[in-house]
């Protein structure tokens, strides 16, 4: 096969381009260039970073922090579980018989860093406070229970920390009710200092314009409430009698009352409001935000009767895992609708998770996803566990328009929404009726994939009481993550990987990084080549070649179903193309996408399909169980996850085994490859996978007709390699990614290092250098 | 005219494929290369008997049972009959041991045969030492009940504190009094470390970082052998020493002996073993000393997983995670330094150490001259009690290990071929005469057409030499 002409190619995009950029894979991320004045405004106070705050902390002679004289060891710190460090980080021995309480504590109040089988390391952060105060804490439960949990004495300098994040935090709601927009507080004293500014007082509406005393308040006094249950349970829990034997007193005692309060603390609780005037919700957002008040936004839906009910319930054959149940209930902890993100790890069933919440709010539920296979997805989903039929689910793509005014559910991608150019009538149509609606609830799959200022736009058009996000991997090479805090709300619940792995929820995964030796002829040209054909150069190499052809052989002996993944295109079609194998890449149409699908799932004798980084996301292929990667998008961690989650999914029957899935990523040695690997693989590595190192393939050299055996074979490859275009040499892009779109002069801007994800380690360089005055924001907060 | 064609210049890089490794001798190793009239006085000493025997293997202790009474040489050709012929190598070894140790030696018999003969003093003493009888063994425990005495758990204690203080010392760590300049003479003695160029100071060698990594049993046993080798130097007498050393090993943990009848270079040497921790002594007159764990047993360094010093050597406290982190459960400096040999110390709080194992800090250690396999033997030697109740069953994650194990494979890359380097041709032709002949006979390992060089395997050499002079003489 001869390299693809590039005209051919152009030619070929053009005919696609109106229909790609209606809709379709939008996957920008790392290159999202931040417009001046974007930037989310951020309370002081999420600035802070208990980093600091022991840099003057004296290293011992090993040139290890020495925290101990800061802390003393309790006489029983056998018994409680984990040690908490001066610069926030937290240390939890998972072997602890107090184990569970001191998880769920931890998972409220701060960042899990790293979750690998014994000791698990987690880290104090502004934000995972103001998470923790979102969702009821008080300042004091914090302090006290850390306190009694840690087997030291606690560093003053945390509990200060403590203190200052969460002391001004989640004091102040923004409350819909009776679609008026209330600012609701408990506490009359921050509501009068509110009003004091005079930007919040332009912001307040005034119903009774006769003018009585300026700083009247609505007081009430709310009742109880019940906590909506979620679906069939599993049946009552059997944690009774399993109270391990020595967890010292204070420790239970507490925690039980920890456990409570969620749901008692709303009881009778009198709280002091005052109406905002609905087109000034931005302005108001943004000043208490200044006034280190962040407003938290609620929506009661019980009580919102100008939006009509929408006729939605649950299966009764919908069954929530405890996971599942443990996120809602961080949502709906006080009988009203927080938002927020929910990170479950793919396959884990976040779509559940999304059709249960739609189900509990029951008002017109918005549901955005990027692409048009997951729209497809989540529409075969809310079927499956909802009570909700075709008439109420409707689906706005360029593809499928069923006529989704006035339905119930609609399911849409980002790009659809956020689109710029011209729309058909049709569709015109559906977006005036789209932005006139007041919804219940918008879900966003995916979250972490949208960048802030795509964003906004969503926000902007679409009005919703309450925002639910729901994604794998919380993580952004550029750290841009911590602007959903503030974009959609705190993160609720993050659930543990290997623990949903013991328990079956997710499937066993070996992974598996396999050094494939560069040919001499191939490396020669690595070496004296420029930059941007090394890439093409490692791909290619043919030892990688007989390395996918026998694993693929191998497995498909086995039965297994195979996913082979390749960012590069060239290298996608050349692989495919010589063994004979569909593949699936951003030109590829989405009937034909579909119908490559089918065939995967239900052919025999498709069992393995070549697919490029289009498939990284929600692209549910709950049949695979193999995946090799033979190219990848440099060292990106949330690619890595993302990919690992397309064989996730729990496989039935296979539990004997010791692995039932297997992802293997091939590098070629001693190429850049084998640095971006080890950075890929960091993220999954915290989660608690490990990698084998697999240097040599047993039976590889016994197998018969492996391709490019003999050196002219290879040198025959060599050359083709050597004559491929520059663009061949380059990832895939997708459209929508980085700057304007189209234009073959854009595509070439790019050098290999920021198409690899090289960029990232100029940014950290750059961050300690010269971060004055870059934004709080975008200091690190999670590493 | 080709002139001088070969300039042969040989590389010497024997020097960098092998690098000394801690030499552990056990005692056969030690004693096989003592002059025999050394080993004659030793046999002397019933106690030594015993522990030589002991330390035999299995096969040699039954030949020596086997003729221990019998009075005449028994013919070697039966002695190798009592084998099958399926264990003739062993049997071939096992002579070997009994004639270096001058256990037996070769006789003839009257009709011309050749035998063997147990050395008359080794049978006799080892007669005394399991039969009992001969002169008490000069160790006497005869005594007055000790007002001041010390029970087993202080024994231990004492011990393990003085053993450690000379770790600590040399790993450098602050914590360092009561070494003596003796004993510093001694480690510098033994390459565990060495005088710094710039300083004179005495710092750890690639010797002394495997050192620490071995058992604790390993390093005593070592570290005793290197202070026999100075004895001689001291004044001491060696046959002395060892005697004394052998008897030390047989006697009771917890009971104390009197040094009465001690000569005054035992005394000496009983003060050096204070130091180390061998034996206890409240003060150095007391007359009386307290043997602790370290001296027991001492010879017995075969069997690795000796129960006697199980109890010496601390519990687990070492959790290797999968990413990498390693926490350790320990407030000790010693434990402290030697993890941080090999991994990247992060935080230490009261009882907790944590660190992380990196590519940089694995390939410093094997710079230090650690190998991946100490490295991981002490991983696992410590391993926490939690390590191994993972269902894995494993005490460490096999990636780690693995990884460990690539990051030593990655600094070998490259494979040693010695050579003999043939430069200054002439002519293109003659070159490429000579490097097709090296060619068609596997022999050429490099060449270079440019310059006109070409490196010849190093055996081939005298025949590529040939070949040219037969060349260059045809031409």
């Amino acid at each position: 096969m001869g390299p693809p002409k590039r005209s051919g190619y152009k030619a070929d995009r053009a005919s696609r381009k109106r229909k790609k950029e209606e809709e379709e894979t939008w996957a920008a991320d790392e290159e999202e260039a931040t417009a001046d004045g974007e930037e989310a405004a951020v309370p002081n106070a999420a600035a802070r970073d208990a980093e600091k705050s022991d840099e003057k902390v004296q290293e011992d002679e090993f040139g290890a922090k020495d925290y101990r004289l800061q802390m003393e060891l309790k006489p029983d710190n056998a018994s409680r579980p984990l040690w908490v460090a001066p610069n926030g980080h937290i240390f939890l021995e998972s072997f602890s018989p107090v184990y569970k309480h001191a998880h769920d504590f931890l998972i409220a109040i701060s960042e899990p860093v790293c979750r690998p089988e014994h000791i698990h390391e987690y880290k104090l952060t502004a934000y995972s406070l103001y998470a923790a105060v979102s969702v009821g804490l008080q300042t004091n439960d914090i302090v006290e229970y850390l306190k009694r949990l840690s087997k030291t004495t606690v560093p003053e300098g945390i509990i200060e920390f403590i203190r200052l994040c969460t002391l001004s935090y989640g004091k102040v709601k923004l409350v819909l009710k009776h679609n008026k927009y209330f600012v609701e507080s408990p506490f009359p004293e921050i509501l009068q200092k509110l009003l004091k500014d005079p930007v919040i007082q332009e912001c307040r509406l005034r119903r009774n314009v006769e003018g009585d005393a300026e700083d009247e308040m609505i007081t009430q006094v709310q009742e109880k409430k019940n906590i909506p249950s979620f679906g069939a349970k599993p049946g009552p829990s059997t944690e009774a009698g399993a109270e391990a034997t020595n967890v010292p007193d204070d420790i239970t005692n507490f925690y039980e009352k920890m456990d409570n309060e969620d749901e008692e603390d709303e009881a009778n609780l009198q709280t002091v409001s005052f109406e905002v005037n609905q087109e000034k919700i931005e302005v108001i957002q943004k000043r208490c935000i200044e006034l280190e008040h962040p407003l938290l936004a609620e929506y009661d839906f019980r009580n919102d009767t100008v939006n009509p009910d929408i006729n939605i319930d649950l299966r009764p054959s919908a069954v929530l895992r405890p996971y599942q149940e443990k996120s809602l209930r961080k949502m709906f902890g006080n009988g009203r609708a927080r938002s927020g993100v929910i990170v479950l790890p793919c396959g884990a069933g976040k779509s559940l998770v999304g059709v249960t919440a739609c189900c509990t709010v029951r008002k017109r539920a918005l549901l955005l996803c990027n692409s048009g296979v997951s729209v497809e997805q989540w529409k075969q989903q809310f079927k499956m566990w909802s009570t909700a039929d075709d008439s109420m689910i409707c689906r706005f793509t360029s593809e499928a328009k069923d006529k989704p005014m006035g339905c119930s559910v609609l399911v849409t991608t980002y790009s659809m929404i956020t689109h710029t150019q011209k729309r058909s009538w049709e569709a015109e149509q559906t977006m005036k009726w789209l932005q006139e609606q007041e919804w219940g609830i918008m879900v966003l799959d995916e979250v972490h994939t949208i960048p802030a200022k795509m964003f906004r736009r969503v926000l902007t058009i679409v009005q919703s009481h309450c925002k639910l996000g729901l994604t794998a991997t919380l993580l952004r090479e550029d750290d841009k993550i911590a602007d959903l805090n503030f974009l959609i709300g705190p993160k609720l619940y993050e659930a543990n990987w290997l623990e949903l792995q013991k328990k079956g929820f997710i499937a066993r995964v070996q992974c598996a990084e396999v050094w494939c030796p560069m040919t001499p002829e191939f490396y020669r040209e690595y070496l004296v080549c420029k930059t941007s054909k090394r890439l093409l150069l490692y791909v290619m190499n043919p030892q990688k070649f007989q390395a996918t052809q026998y694993l693929i052989r191998y497995h498909e002996r086995r039965g297994d179903k195979t996913i082979v993944f390749s960012d590069n295109v060239f290298a996608l079609k050349h692989y495919a193309i010589k063994m004979n194998k569909p593949y699936i890449y951003g030109p590829t149409t989405q009937s034909e996408r579909i119908q490559i699908l089918q065939n995967f799932k239900f052919n025999p004798k498709v069992n393995t399909i070549f697919v490029s980084k289009v498939a990284d996301t929600s692209f549910d292929l709950p049949e695979a169980n193999v995946l090799i990667q033979i190219s990848s998008h440099g060292g990106s961690r949330r690619q890595e996850a993302q990919r690992l989650g397309r064989i996730l999914r729990a496989k039935k029957g296979a539990i004997a085994e010791e692995y039932n899935a297997f992802f293997y990523t091939l590098v070629s040695q001693d190429t850049m490859e084998m640095n971006y690997s080890r950075k890929r693989q960091r993220f999954l590595v915290n989660q608690g996978y490990s990698y084998k190192v697999i240097t040599k393939l047993a039976g590889m050299d016994k197998e018969p007709d492996m391709m490019y055996k003999t050196r002219e074979e290879q040198g025959q490859l060599l050359q083709q390699v050597l004559a491929a275009s520059d663009i061949d040499c380059e990832d895939e892009r997708m459209p929508g990614e980085g700057g304007p779109r189209g234009g073959p002069g854009n595509r070439r801007s790019g050098h290999l290092g920021s198409m690899s994800g090289a960029d990232d380690a100029v940014y950290y360089e750059f961050r300690k250098t010269a971060n004055t005055n870059k934004h709080p924001l975008f200091k690190k907060f999670r590493y | 005219m080709a002139n001088n064609g070969i300039g042969s210049s040989k590389q010497d890089n024997s020097s960098l494929i092998t690098q000394t490794n801690l030499e552990c001798k056990n005692l056969y190793e030690y004693l096989k290369n003592q002059p025999q009239n050394v080993l004659d006085r030793l046999y002397i000493h019933p106690a030594i008997c015993l522990a030589v025997y002991r330390e035999l293997p299995e096969l040699a202790r039954q030949y020596v049972i086997r003729i221990l009474f019998v009075e005449q040489p028994v013919p070697q050709a039966v002695v190798a009959s009592w084998g099958s012929q399926a264990s003739s190598k062993e049997h071939n070894y096992v002579t070997k041991v009994l004639t270096d140790l001058n256990v037996w030696i070769e006789d003839s018999l009257p009709g011309g045969l050749i035998g063997w003969m147990l050395s008359p003093t080794f049978k006799k003493n080892l007669k005394a030492a399991l039969l009992g009888g001969g002169k008490p063994w000069s160790m006497s425990s005869a005594l007055d009940a000790d007002k001041n005495a010390r029970d087993v758990g202080f024994l231990d204690s004492y011990s393990s504190e003085r053993w450690e203080c000379v770790l600590h010392y040399m790993v450098g760590s602050q914590q360092q009094e009561g070494i003596s300049a003796d004993a510093v003479r001694i480690l510098l003695h033994a390459g565990l470390m060495k005088r710094d160029e710039e300083d004179g100071s005495p710092v750890i060698t690639r010797q002394g970082f495997q050192f620490l990594l071995l058992d604790r049993h390993a390093q005593v046993w070592h570290f005793l052998l290197q202070y026999l080798d100075t004895v001689q130097q001291r004044g001491l007498d060696l046959v002395e020493c060892l005697t004394f050393l052998f008897q030390l090993s047989f006697s009771t943990l917890g009971k104390d002996y009197s040094t009465e009848g001690l000569s005054p270079g035992l005394l000496i040497f009983l003060q050096h073993l204070r130091e180390f921790g061998l034996v206890y002594q409240r003060k150095r007159k007391a007359g009386r000393f307290y043997p602790t764990r370290l001296a027991l047993n001492i010879t017995n360094s075969q069997n690795k997983n000796a129960p006697i010093l199980e109890e010496d050597s601390p519990k687990g406290y070492i959790v290797v995670e999968t990413n990498y982190r390693v926490y350790a459960y320990t407030d000790s400096n010693l434990q402290v330094a030697l993890i941080a040999l090999f991994t990247e110390l992060m935080y230490r709080f009261p009882n907790l150490v944590v660190g992380v194992i990196t590519r940089d800090s694995i390939r410093q250690a094997l710079r230090g001259g650690i190998t991946a396999d100490q490295i991981i033997g002490y991983l696992k030697q410590h391993a926490h009690e939690r390590m191994l109740t993972a269902d894995t069953k494993q005490p460490l994650p096999p990636t780690v290990v693995d990884q460990i194990k690539l990051w030593e494979l990655e600094r070998n890359r490259l494979t040693y071929n010695e050579g003999v380097l043939y430069s200054q041709f002439l002519s293109q032709a003659d070159f490429n005469v000579l490097k097709e002949y090296a060619q068609s006979n596997g022999v050429l390992i490099w060449c270079n057409k440019e310059k006109r060089t070409l490196v010849i395997n190093k055996n081939a050499h005298d025949d590529v030499k040939k070949f040219w002079k037969k060349y260059s003489k045809g031409s």
